[in-house]
């Protein structure tokens, strides 16, 4: 099929480019349609979208002819580079960090990041949005078509299919998200919630931020008033006056402690004078500090549930070995839906010869029966129908065979050498149509993967 | 549709479905709580396609002591399924399944009473009541009996089953002062109908036929009442209402233990 469009990726990421390199090629926002419209304007892109965030910019594309699709794309680049590059050899400059990707590569590729397995972070949600938000820039800038719509609707598709079937973003890996994850374990939610953050340490005011998005109420202490005010300006929330530290203990739900103090300035004595003002109600307490803020024997204390570093890193640890246990599996739900996938382009690619050809032995079987009909001079209408019959059941019996082998073919990879071969044995008129090229070299694509970061 | 088939259905399915959630308690993958919860629907549904064939059956549950058991477990797993659409509860499964299970099981095993005493009107209300009172304390205290399981883990650092499906402590503590509240003057009124049919049928007048169970409702009745002013007035939340509630539980349970001993004898 000659005139079929293949999809192609162009682009570099943290996988591959230090992040002086990326930033580099790093699209605003405000130009995105404008770097778009030049894009597609190159010679033999026909469809094209774009993607940049802080850990990777690449250029889908469905190209007519591969080899000089990305030799424009990459001069794009370079186009775009060459301002700021200085002295340096803008083509040296960046290809050593790009990596290109076409057919089944491209398209396992982009499953992969949009399924988060290609991230920095594996599994972190922020990446599908971002590649959705990609296509449809594309799509409003008038610069996709059939081709992306297809592979990017699978993308998607095999995103939300990853998140519902495997675990890989289903627990937080950072020490601020765990902490707010194991509060959970206590309480229903944040709205409403009470949290005193004792010390102006940026951890502690990292994970208050996340509960006070929540709807909680955080106030902050510190020893000194002027930090404590400081770090309440910058992020919005209250403060306490340290000397009236159990006052304020009595009425919270969750407390975040990092001071630098070197002795525990929460010891089981005074929780427990806490804990009885507050009828032992539930209080979570969070203690990130080094040396810690608490001593640990005030987690024996009835309703006080005490955690410190440790404790969120071992979970930490432990959620991200869990999400590399799920990525494996995530992996082969990408390599079952680009096999699908491939499968149903191919099936789509014999669809019009097999509708061709059916056409074409439906019609010279058609006409012999009429003149048949005629030679034999039969003009009794019931007799003509038969003749219709017999001569469309010979054509299915004769075009069985050739259909199965189609099919069978679009289940593998030679569907389009055998579907070219009937097209020229049966001279078919087939109607060229964009679609993904699966040709065989396309696995070829992983060693044009590039040069790791140097 | 036979019977038969049905009660296999919903003991295999909830049986099952214990087998799934107890598994995702002890840790195992999240995928076990998406089968856990259709086994468990499908047992439920069996278990009402059951319960809806008896009643054309003259097997109500108000007919006999068995099908009231059997409607209590019923009542259990939708009170279950219902919390379960607003809450995380997928862990708490492992608890409430197996309590379904183990009721469902009791009807089919306890022999049928037949008829209640008297069968007046009184005596079907009572029986309602009482079911109605008993499946919520039964549900109150599954959630207390989770709350002291899962407060342990917590307390130990020990996350394992608590990372997906796991209800916040808060919640289990929620609905379980909810089950009471709802539970108490339920079975207030239970106790109530009890005391007139028995007061009715003379059975006090001898002083013969005093039965444990009557001690151990009343026992129930006060530790529910305890627990509901503990509540109020002390502010008692926690680990100790949840003691609370599974004690009070444990005399409503002794009143059903009394009665099935005294039926098998």
């Amino acid at each position: 099929m000659t005139n079929a469009l293949e999809f192609v990726i162009l682009g570099l990421s943290h996988r591959t480019a230090p992040l002086d390199v990326r930033e580099q090629l790093a699209v605003s926002p405000d130009e995105l349609a404008e770097r778009l419209r030049l894009l597609r304007e190159l010679p033999g892109i026909a469809e094209t979208a774009l993607l940049s965030t802080c850990n990777r910019v690449e250029i889908y594309a469905a190209v007519s002819d591969r080899a000089a699709a990305f030799t424009a794309l990459q001069g794009h680049l370079n186009t775009q580079v060459a301002p700021i590059a200085g002295d340096r050899d803008v083509h040296h400059l960046i290809e050593p960090h790009l990596y290109r990707r076409h057919g089944r590569a491209a398209i396992h590729h982009l499953f992969r990041v949009a399924a988060s397995l290609d991230s920095m972070v594996v599994g972190e949600p922020q990446i599908l949005g971002q590649v959705k938000d990609a296509f449809k820039n594309g799509a409003d800038a008038g610069t996709t078509g059939p081709t992306l719509d297809s592979c990017f609707a699978r993308a998607f598709r095999v995103a939300r299919r990853i998140r519902r079937e495997t675990g890989i973003g289903t627990q937080p890996v950072s020490v601020s998200s765990v902490a707010v994850d194991l509060v959970r374990r206590v309480f229903a939610g944040f709205a409403g919630r009470k949290v005193l953050v004792i010390g102006a340490g940026e951890m502690s005011a990292l994970a208050a931020r996340s509960m006070a998005s929540e709807g909680a109420s955080i106030v902050v202490t510190n020893r000194t008033r002027a930090r404590a005010e400081a770090l309440a300006q910058e992020h919005g929330f209250g403060v306490a006056d340290f000397g009236e530290l159990e006052k304020a203990l009595a009425a919270t739900d969750v407390v975040i402690t990092s001071t630098g103090a070197r002795q525990p300035i929460l010891d089981r004595a005074r929780l427990q004078r806490v804990q009885r003002a507050r009828r032992f109600a539930p209080i979570v307490i969070v203690d990130i500090a080094v040396p810690r803020d608490v001593e640990p024997a005030a987690s024996e204390i009835e309703g006080v549930f005490l955690w410190d570093i440790d404790d969120l890193q071992k979970e930490t640890a432990s959620h991200l070995e869990g999400r590399m246990r799920e990525a494996e599996q995530a992996e082969n739900v990408v390599e079952e839906e680009v096999v699908r996938f491939l499968g149903t382009v191919r099936g789509q690619a014999v669809g019009p010869t097999i509708k061709a050809l059916r056409e074409r032995f439906s019609e010279l079987g058609r006409s012999h029966a009429e003149r048949a009909r005629s030679r034999a001079g039969i003009t009794d209408p019931k007799v003509a129908v038969e003749f219709d019959r017999m001569a469309d059941a010979l054509i299915n019996e004769l075009l069985h065979a050739p259909q199965v082998a189609l099919k069978k073919a679009a289940a593998v990879d030679d569907a389009d050498v055998l579907a070219g071969a009937v097209q020229r044995l049966f001279d078919l008129p087939i109607a060229a149509e964009a679609q993904v090229e699966s040709d065989d070299d396309a696995d070829d694509a992983d060693d044009d993967e590039v040069k790791k970061n140097p | 549709m036979n019977p038969a088939a049905l009660a296999l259905a919903q003991i295999g399915a909830y049986g099952l479905a214990s087998g799934l959630y107890l598994g995702l308690f002890l840790g195992g993958g999240q995928r076990l709580a998406g089968w856990a919860c259709f086994l468990f629907l499908l047992g439920f549904a069996a278990h009402l396609g059951d319960i809806g064939i008896g009643c054309f059956d003259a097997r109500h549950p108000l007919s006999s002591t068995s099908e009231a058991l059997s409607f209590v477990g019923w009542l259990l797993a939708g009170g279950f399924l219902l919390a379960s659409l607003r809450n995380r509860l997928a862990t708490t499964g492992a608890f409430a399944a197996p309590t379904v299970l183990v009721f469902v099981l009791l009807a089919r095993v306890l022999p049928d009473s037949g008829a209640r005493a008297g069968g007046s009107g009184l005596a079907t209300i009572h029986i309602l009541l009482s079911t109605a009172g008993e499946a919520l304390f039964a549900l109150a205290a599954v959630l207390a009996l989770i709350y002291i399981v899962q407060e342990r883990r917590l307390k130990r650092k020990d996350f394992t089953g608590l990372r997906d499906g796991a209800a916040p402590l808060e919640t289990l503590d929620r609905l379980s002062r909810l089950c009471v509240l709802i539970g108490f003057p339920i079975f207030t009124l239970a106790i109530t109908t009890g005391a007139v049919l028995v007061a009715r049928l003379g059975l006090l007048r001898s002083g013969k036929d005093i039965r444990a169970e009557y001690l151990f409702a009343v026992v129930s009745w006060f530790a529910y009442g305890a627990l509901i002013i503990a509540r109020r007035s002390a502010g008692w939340q926690g680990r100790r209402a949840a003691w609370l509630t599974v004690s009070g539980f444990a005399a409503a349970l002794l009143v059903l233990v009394g009665y099935f001993l005294r039926r098998l004898s």
